[in-house]
This record gives structure tokens, sequence and C-alpha cells, in this order.
């Protein structure tokens, strides 16, 4: 029997990158096959290719060992290939039927395709309305419809682009139960993540990436988290240094009866959240992506303002009616979770993104006239103290790879030395080597005797880096809890809206 | 009772060319693409409709040229916008000012010499009675118009090719992704809003004033812009605000003419109606919340594919 | 294909200056074989509309006179524009400005004294600022679109004229024709260079343009509407209102407007006519555009707009091309200079050459 899907010494170019170098392996019908990488080893590009929606440079993609020519998604689809996105290719202001019929490359009656779409969900257990809009749901349920869209046309292949990045840990068991029905039907499935337990509980074989290049071929079951992870990093892990015999000081910032108006369409606002942060303590914040983390960073920031001036205090210093100036005159800075456009202007100069938040606390400032040298000389400092990659303090936010974007907007931070600092998604779409720097330098602005809260989707990095966690759904914070006291399931319980130690029993699946 | 009937029929003149340009407005919105150079594409459309009518005497081939220069036109914002990825606003702008010197430029040989007006498109028999004239008395465009809105609705709430264009206009790289021309689709909708425009252009010196005058569209494309976010992207509230355009147009005339209680405002006044009647109209539509969330959610932003 | 389109990894700063220049060039050679395979002596057009002003030192002083009014409406819409706030109705804040200038003149008809002409500027900036508020006030408080507020108030800002100098503002004297009185010798703006029409709204004009750039560069103001402009969101972060920055953009432009308008009547016109809207404040949008909204390129730019516009006289005269050319010329370089944005961010790459490619 030939392979499904069979790839020949894959390569292709972008402008300063070489994004897959002579890539090779292959997957059998039926078999769940990991792509293994972090992010910008390659991982996207190549099922890009695979997905019709770039070309090879050179080397062969086989189908059922007939080479083939993927030019366009459509002919993707035509051969049996289905692909569920990261990043939902999904229409907010449109039904979920009008989303469907949208993914169908012939025009299906909608009464059908109705149909149709009701015998998918039933045999795989995946619950819808056809009709809700797509806006008024949930993550887990966008997702849905992207599963829908691709079983609809009755794939011999489908790709998962990192799908359980947004999924609580109960959703994710349902996710891999519906992967290993399609599995045994003989659907072969293309599973790329970067969360080697994953991998180890549903893959048979995984592919791991590495700059670029294949690394290895290998049995995930047979292979050990930490020997998977060092094939994709390439060096060996380096451990969070924490100074020995820390103790947690006085009540810094204290957060009582917070709540946000309701302002997009789309929006969770917070809802009545009240946390205490000490003095080198790191606070965790987990929960599934929309359920208020944006609202509440910006509630904490003074993006938006409260108007109860004690709602949020700093050494009982009330900051609650303070704009995001005020608020970091008082030593409350923060790191949204958007870097382009948010915590960066990407056109702007570093040194110009530098007086976008320390212009007041380190003086950049003077009778209303700028002093860019200032600017100039901290963040050339920032760039040597978090070993940013940049030509200098006149390149450009937007010339900067991910990585070493936040990891200069976290040195802009950490460097004005906040007695708070709060961070949505420090390390989200970070390579490794990054993530490890800005977990040590979080660590240690903590050991300096900061109040650090960290709002983030996952859970290991919260579980690695926080002494306290709690967590937030619907706009609604969890009582907080140490964190060597609360187990994974209880969290995923949390993040799904079961609160309470006795429904969560109820409600652990037998 | 009687005198309304007049009063109804100039209304609906006066509307008409609102209307149309709008309703091409709204398709290429909905496509996600802000094309500002209505009024430019209407003036194109104007002068190549006048020197059509000019020389053929032949309305309905005068309106066909009218909606093919204005499509050349719009290939120009499709051109910058769509293939070159520049600023919508800025292009939509410069489409006006260069619609605005270019027709003034084919127009100077043709001032004060007159053209026919459009007959109307039922036989007089049927219009002899003053209330029949409001339902058989006007000329084609006036009824392609009313053709058009629903034609408009059923398109984009019916049609496939309708839910692709909202798709495209809500969220391109979504689009791009399952494997649509986002490209493709925009600019068949900026042709066609440019077609529409084109139209509506030409219904100015062929429905309103048989004469060539410098800027005759005065305006009245800016208006269509603004109707369609009056209407909510809907076509068939713009039919209702096209409506109301038509009347407060149809009082400035009354007035001018003189006589009666209407002239007691000055004409200027009269005149600036139109314009302040489009922003209090926009105000009151923004002061109700919801009014933006049905704008397409890509709107006037260009699509920048990663690949 | 042999040809594709490369994203830079820095915007190049080369191609920010070089694609204006290449505008305004690309803008003659195609206007010249546009104009003469329609028909016009295409070669003759060019030459009278872009060199004649130049060369010829006697149509220097119009050059002055007509940049002056560009360049100070061009920098306040280049200020609104980096905010990514589009009044588009400079034209109506202009001739608010003209009129507010025109009313103090007219109420101090029988005055003298220095004071005159510095109030009837104060009443010209004020008057294009507060027709700007309007557009400024619908935005923040209904997110109404500026571009059709301030749109819509220009046209209805030229009814006014017509009505004032109709009625209440009407020489006495006039003959029946609609407009006012010629202003008394206090209400005029003097000229600068004996001889000549150049007034004191030349230098202005090049003080304004400094002053802006010196703001717009080294001062948070500046840093402000770069900002909020570039990335909103990001600026509600770094603690600047957008709400704050919509009303300060409007009103530095409608009050710069204001000011070309109150000196534009005061200088040229010395009276208020049905003929005072002159498309100043809209061909101030290309100049805006054509100087990369950078207050100094503005200067520049305001010239290049200001010779378009004497050569299209010149062109009238000498070659019989109608005026309307102008503004296809104008139009045209808007069109060259918008279409060569996207070699700032993009570079074009010969797909099969191997050569030199990184």
């Amino acid at each position: 029997m030939p392979h499904r899907l069979e790839l020949i010494g894959i390569t292709k170019r972008f402008p300063g990158v070489l994004a897959n170098d002579n890539v090779s392996f292959s997957v059998r019908p039926g078999e769940i096959h990991a792509l293994l990488g972090e992010n910008g080893a390659g991982k996207s590009t190549l099922v890009k290719m695979i997905y019709g929606i770039m070309q090879p440079d050179s080397g062969e993609i086989r189908w059922d060992g007939q080479p083939v020519q993927i030019a366009n998604p459509k002919a993707a689809r035509k051969l049996g290939i289905g692909m569920v996105f990261q990043h939902f290719s999904l229409f907010e202001a449109l039904t979920v039927l009008e989303n469907i019929a949208l993914g169908m490359d012939s025009k299906i009656p909608s009464r059908e395709l109705e149909s149709r779409i009701r015998d998918v969900m039933s045999t795989y257990g995946l619950l819808l309305d056809p009709h809700r809009t797509v806006a008024t749901l949930s993550v887990g349920e966008r997702q849905r419809i992207e599963i829908v869209r691709a079983l609809l046309l009755d794939p011999k292949l489908l790709i998962m682009d990192e799908p359980t990045s947004v999924l609580t840990p109960q959703e994710v068991e349902q996710l891999f139960e519906v992967l290993r029905k399609l599995a045994a039907q003989g659907c072969s499935i293309l599973y790329i993540s970067h969360k080697l337990h994953e991998i180890k509980a549903l893959c048979d074989t995984a592919t791991i990436l590495r700059g670029g290049k294949l690394v290895d071929t290998c049995d995930p079951k047979a292979e050990t988290s930490r020997s998977m992870a060092e094939k994709m990093i390439g060096a060996g892990l380096k451990d969070i240094v924490r100074a020995p015999g820390r103790s947690l000081g006085q009540p810094k910032l204290v957060i009582s009866r917070l709540s946000t108006t309701k302002t997009g369409h789309f929006e969770v606002p917070v809802d009545n959240v009240s946390f205490t942060v000490r003095t080198g303590e790191i606070f965790g914040i987990a929960g599934v992506a929309g359920n208020g983390q944006n609202a509440l960073l910006d509630a904490l920031s003074g993006e938006i303002r409260s108007d109860d001036k004690d709602a949020i205090t700093i050494d009982g210093y009330p900051l609650g009616l303070l704009d995001t100036t005020g608020r970091r005159k008082r030593g409350l800075c923060a790191v949204p979770e958007e870097r382009n456009g948010h915590a960066a202007v990407a056109d702007f100069s570093l040194s110009d993104n530098s007086i976008l938040t320390a212009r007041d606390r380190l003086g950049m400032v003077m009778l209303g006239l700028i002093n860019s040298g200032a600017a100039k000389t901290y963040t050339g400092k920032v760039i040597a103290d978090f070993a940013v990659k940049a030509l200098g303090p006149a390149s450009t936010a937007g010339s900067l790879s991910g990585g070493n974007l936040q990891k200069y907007i976290m040195g802009r931070e950490i460097l004005q030395k906040p007695s708070v600092l709060v961070v949505s998604q420090p390390t989200w779409g970070v390579d490794a080597g990054a993530a490890a720097a800005i977990h040590q330098a979080l660590v240690d602005l903590a050991s300096a005797g900061s109040a650090i809260v960290v709002i983030s989707q996952d859970l290991d990095e919260l579980r690695a880096l926080c002494d306290t966690m709690a967590v937030i759904n619907m706009g609604r914070l969890s009582p907080a809890r140490p964190v060597g006291e609360v187990s994974v399931e209880e969290i995923g319980l949390l993040m799904g809206g079961v609160h309470g130690s006795t429904e969560a029993h109820d409600a652990v699946p037998a | 009772m009687e005198i309304l009937i007049p009063i109804v029929i100039t209304l609906v003149g006066a509307a008409t060319p609102i209307l149309l340009a709008a309703l091409g407005e709204l398709v290429v919105e909905k496509a996600g693409v802000l094309n500002l150079g209505v009024e430019g594409m209407m003036l194109v459309g104007a002068i190549a409709g006048f020197a059509a009518q000019f020389y053929t005497g032949n309305p309905y081939f005068a309106l066909l040229i009218g909606a093919c220069a204005g499509a050349a036109t719009s290939l120009i914002f499709g051109f910058l916008t769509l293939s070159l990825s520049a600023n919508q606003t800025a292009t939509g702008l410069a489409l006006t000012i260069f619609g605005t010197g270019f027709s003034a430029l084919a127009g100077a040989p043709f001032s004060a010499r007159p053209i026919e007006l459009m007959r109307p498109l039922f036989p007089a028999e049927l219009a002899t009675h003053p209330v029949w004239r409001v339902v058989f008395g006007y000329s084609a465009p006036v009824y392609f118009s009313f053709f058009m809105v629903f034609a408009i609705w059923y398109f984009l709430k019916k049609t496939r090719g309708g839910l692709i264009l909202r798709a495209v206009g809500e969220n391109d790289l979504s689009a791009h992704s399952i494997g649509y021309s986002v490209k493709g689709v925009r600019y068949a909708a900026v042709v066609f809003g440019g077609a529409m425009a084109g139209i509506a252009g030409a219904c100015f010196p062929l429905l309103l004033t048989p004469q060539w005058a410098e800027r005759m569209t005065a305006g009245r494309g800016w208006i269509a812009v603004a109707l369609v976010v009056f209407a909510s992207w809907k076509p068939f509230r713009l039919l209702a605000g096209a409506y109301l355009f038509g009347l407060v147009m149809t009082m400035e005339l009354y007035a001018k003419a003189g006589g009666g209680p209407l002239s007691v405002i000055p004409s200027e006044l009269w005149a600036a109606l139109p314009y302040l009647a489009t922003i209090i109209v926009l105000v009151l539509i923004s002061i109700r919340r919801d009014a933006s969330t049905n704008a397409p959610a890509c709107l006037g932003k260009p699509f920048l594919p990663s690949n | 294909m042999p040809f594709r389109l490369e994203k830079r990894q820095e915007p190049s700063r080369f191609m920010v200056y070089a694609t204006p220049v290449a505008a305004v060039l690309l803008t003659m050679i195609v206007g010249a074989i546009i104009f003469t395979l329609i028909g016009y002596n295409g070669i003759g057009a060019v030459r009278e509309i872009f060199l004649t002003p130049l060369t010829n030192s006697y149509k220097w002083q119009d050059l002055g006179v007509k940049a002056a009014p560009l360049i100070i409406i061009g920098v306040g819409l280049s200020i609104a524009y980096r905010a990514n706030v589009w009044n588009i109705g400079a034209e109506g804040q202009y001739v608010m400005g003209g009129l507010a200038g025109t009313w103090v003149a007219l109420a101090t008809y029988n005055m003298t004294g220095p004071w005159i002409l510095p109030a009837m500027i104060l009443a010209g900036v004020l008057g294009g600022a507060l027709y700007a508020a309007i557009p400024a006030f619908f935005k923040v408080r209904f997110n109404v679109n500026e571009i059709l507020t301030s749109l819509m108030l220009t046209y209805a800002s030229v009814q006014l004229i017509y009505y004032l100098i109709r009625l209440p503002w009407k020489d006495p004297m006039g003959m029946g024709f609609p407009q006012t009185r010629l202003f008394a010798e206090a209400a005029r703006l003097p000229t600068i260079i004996p001889g000549t029409i150049v007034h004191l709204g030349v230098p202005i004009a090049i003080l304004v343009a400094v002053l802006a750039w010196f703001i717009m560069s080294r001062s948070v103001f500046g840093y402000q509407m770069k900002v909020v402009g570039a990335a909103p969101h990001a600026a509600r972060y770094g603690g600047f209102s957008e709400n704050k920055t919509i009303w300060l953009a409007m009103l530095v432009s409608g009050a710069l407007a204001g000011l070309a308008g109150v000196l534009e009547v005061a200088g040229p016109f010395q009276r208020m006519v049905p003929g005072f809207p002159t498309n100043y404040g809209f061909t101030a949008i290309i100049v805006a555009f054509l100087g990369r909204l950078n207050p100094l390129g503005v200067i520049f730019a305001g010239i290049v707009m200001a010779i378009t516009f004497v050569g299209g006289e010149v062109a009238q005269t000498t070659i019989g091309l109608p005026n309307a050319a102008t503004g296809i010329f104008q139009a045209m370089v808007l069109f060259f200079l918008l279409a060569g944005d996207i070699l700032v961010r993009y570079r074009i790459r010969r797909v099969q050459a191997a050569v030199g490619t990184a």
C-alpha cells in the first residue's frame, strides 16, 4: 500500500530565510503523524505547501504514490486534503452554515448542506447550531466549525495546525477522541504542535523540524518529553533559576471589585475581580482566550480607567482613576498581549518605541520637547541587556522577529524597574531560547521586590513561573491558590467555567 | 392632492442618480473597499453620457457609455488600491480631483450646446391621468434603480456570489486562505461600483439639466457615500434615504422657482440644505449605537497577505 | 512574470524622498504623451505648465503668492493626516477664515490702526478652527466620519459666502455686483517687496512650515500625532488620548486653513467675492501628500503645485490649453505618488536574475 502523502526534498526560500531545507517524510493511511518544532522552525510553511497555499522552490510531493502539483487550496481539497488552521479562517458576522458553505468548492443547496452537517456532527459528537452567528460562539465551538467544514469533504488527510492552543484540557481530550475515530476509519492526520505531552498521547510518529531542516523522525511513545524537546531546540534545556530561600512580603498590588463595562461587540468585560499580589510574588492568571483577559490587562494598565479610585492600589495608594501615564509614574507598568500595534508601533524605530512608555519614568521629556538622546541611550541598554537581535536603536520595531521584539518590549518595561508589572502572554509565539530569557527576567524582577501579574493561556508556563494562580472565565476570577496545591484537572475545569470543588468532582469524566 | 404629483415626480428624478451611485458604492464597500472617488466617477460618467447623447441622440447608448466611462475610471482606483495596495482614502480623493479636471477639460467644447432629455419609458397614453404619471411617468433609469435595489439585495442575501463577496469584505485573509481570489472579487466590485456611478453621472445631463456644466454633480457623489453609511449597508434603506434627499432637493428647486412659503428662507440656505441634511443624518444614525456594527470588518483596509 | 515584489525589511528612506520627485517627472512625461494623443500640443503643455513659471522670472512673484496659501493649508493637513484624521474640508475652513477676516475688516471699515490686521488674522484663525471643530465634535462624540462632515461643510460654506455678499455685506457702491466693498487701507495685507505682489503671507507661510517641522519632529505633541496615526491602540497604551488628538489635529489644521483664508482675502483679494474659494483647500491635500506629510517637504510640494497653477494660466493664454488641464496634471501627480508608495515598502526583483539576491 503506497504512502498517503510523501514529501521528497522539499525546499522553500524566502528573502533572507531558508524556511524549508530539503525536507522529506511520509504519512501512511490512518496514521496520526506529528510535525513538531519551535516557532519559526518551518512547520507552517511546509503545511502551506501541502495545502497549496504556497509552492515549493524544489522537491516533490507524492499523493497515494503519484507525483502531484498542488496549485491552490482548491486542488488540495480535490485530492482529499483538509486543513484546520491555527488562526481560524472564519467570518464573524456570518452564520455557521454560511461559513461552512464558503468552505465548499461546489454549490450545495443550503438545506442539503445543513442535513449533511448534522450527519457529520452526530457521527463525531460535535455539537453546533448551524444558524448561530460565529461572533457569538466560544473558541472551542469555532474550532468545531473548522473541523466540520474539513470533515464534510471526506478528507483522506486532515492537517491540524496547533489545534489545542486555545482549548481547555477537557476540550483537548474531546478533540483527541474525534481524531482517533477519524484515524481508525483510515484518514491520515498531520498534527502540528510544540506540546510534547499531547504528541506522546496522540501520535504514532513524530517528525521534528529545527531551523527549516528535518532533525529526526521518531516514535513519540518511545521518547521522553525531554529528549524530544532537546531535538526540537537543539541544546540542553535551561531551567529557571530561582533565588534560594525566597519569601513573599507585604501585599503590594491590591485589586478589589474591579469591573469594566462591555465596550466592543465581541469583548468580554471584567466582572468584579479582586486579588492581592505580594512583594516578590508572581501571580498567574490562566484562562481560555476571550474570557476577559484583554479587558483585565487594559483595566490594570489604565487604558480602561475605573470609576472607583480604590479598585486598584499599590502600597495602599489608590490608582483606579489614573490613566496609563499616571499609573506608570506610580510604578505600574504593563505589557499587552499584542506586540505589533499595541505594545509597540511597527513603523517606529525602537528608540521612538521607548518614548512610548518610558518617557516620564526616565525623564525623556523637558518642557514638552523630547530628548531623543536619552531615548537612544536607554534603547541601547535594553538591546544590550536583553540580547535583542537588532541593528540598533534606529531599527524599526517591525523589522524585528516576534521573539526579539518581545524581548525588547519586556526589557523596555523591566529596566524601568516597575514596582508592579502586568504582562499578558509574555512568551506567545516566541522561540524557546527567548522564552527562557524572558522567564528568567521576570523571576529576577520578582526577586528584586516587584509584584508581577502574568496572564497566560499556557498552563505549563504558568505552573513553571508562578507562585500563585487563579483562573479567569467569562470575566470572573476564581479564588487564588498556591501553584503547588492545584492540579491541572482542577484548573481545566475552572477554565471551562466549573467552579467549586464538589461540582468539579462530579464533572470529572470517569 | 394634485399638487403633490409634480413634487413626487421631481423628487424621484432628483433621487435616482444618488440612489444608483449609492447602490454601486454599497456593493464596493460590502467587498471591503472604500472608494471615495464616487463624485469623480460620476463626473466622468456625466461628460461621457453627455457627449454620447450629443453625437448619437440615443439615450440608452449614452447611459451605456456613461457606465463604461465610470467603470474605466474605477479601474485606476482598482489598480492603485488593489494591485499596488495604495491608501484607499487618498486614492479616492485623487480620483475625485481627476474626475473633476477630466470632465471639465472634456466638457469645455460642449458648453452652451443643449442635448435632448431622455423621454419616459412608457408611452404617454399610459400616463394621461396625473396619478398614473407617478407610476408610468419616468424614464428608464428610474425603473432600473428600482430593479437594482431588489437585485442587489437578492444577490447579497441569497446567492453564493453575494456570500463570497460579503466574506471577502468581512475577513479578507480568511477568504484568501480558503482559496477565494480577494483581489478578483474586489476588482469586480470596484468596476461594478464605477459603472453604477457612471450611469448615475450620465443621469444628470439625461434626466435633470440637458446642458453641460462643470461640476454638475455638485457633491451628490459624496452624499451617495454618506447614504451608504446611513443605510447601514442595506439596499432597501438606501432607497428610503435617497428619496429623503430627493425631497430636500425638490424643496430647494421649488424655493428657487420663487413664491410660496419656501422662499422666506434665503435660497442659499436651501442650496446648502442637502449637505447640512447629510451631516444631520450621519449624526442621527451614529447616535444609534448598533449602526456601525453592520459595517464590513475590512472596510478601507488594504489586503496584505503574508505570502 | 519577469518581476515580482519583495517586502523590504525596513521601509526605504531613499524611496520616501525619491518617489515624489519621480511622480512629478512621470507626470510630465505621461502628461505630454496623453495630451498629445487627445489632440493638444502635449510637449508645449508640459513646458508651459512646469517650466515657464520657473524660467520666466516675472512669474516668480506669482509663484510665491500662490504657494503661500497652499503651504499654510498643506502644513495643517500634513499634521492632521499624520494623526490619521482626514480633514478634507480645508477649503471650507479656508472660506470661513476669509469670512471671519472680512467681518472684522467691514466692522472696522471707518477705523484705522495697526491692530486691525492682527485682529483680522486672529478672527480668521478662529473662524477656521471653529469650523473644523464641528467635524471634530461629531467624530469624537458620535464617531461620525470626519471626511464626509468636513466636506459637506465646505459646500455649505460656499453658500454662506453667496448669501453674505448678496445681502448683508453687499457693497452699496458695487453697481449690483455681489461682493463686499474694498477693504480699508488698514485691513489690507502689506506687500513686502515694493513693486511686486509678494505680500506678508509669503514669509508667514515659510515661518509656519519651519515651526511646524520643529514641533512635529521634536515635541511630545508631534509624537502624539504620529503615534495615534500609526497605531491608535499603542497610543492609548502609551497614555495618549485618541479623542484629544482628533480635537488637536482638527483645530490645528482648521486654524491654519483659516489663516490662509484671511491672508488671501486681506492680500490678493482685498474684498470678499464669489470667486474666493479657489480650490486651494483641495489642492493642499495633494501638497500634503507630495510633501510626505513633512512640513519642510510641504514647502517644496506647495511650490510645485503653485507652478502648475501659474503654468496652467500661462498655457491657457499661450497655447490655448483649457484651465481644467491643471487639475488633471495635479491629479496625475497624486496618482503616481500613491502608485510609487509601494516602492517604499517593497522592492522590485527580477525573478530569474540570480545576481545580487541575498
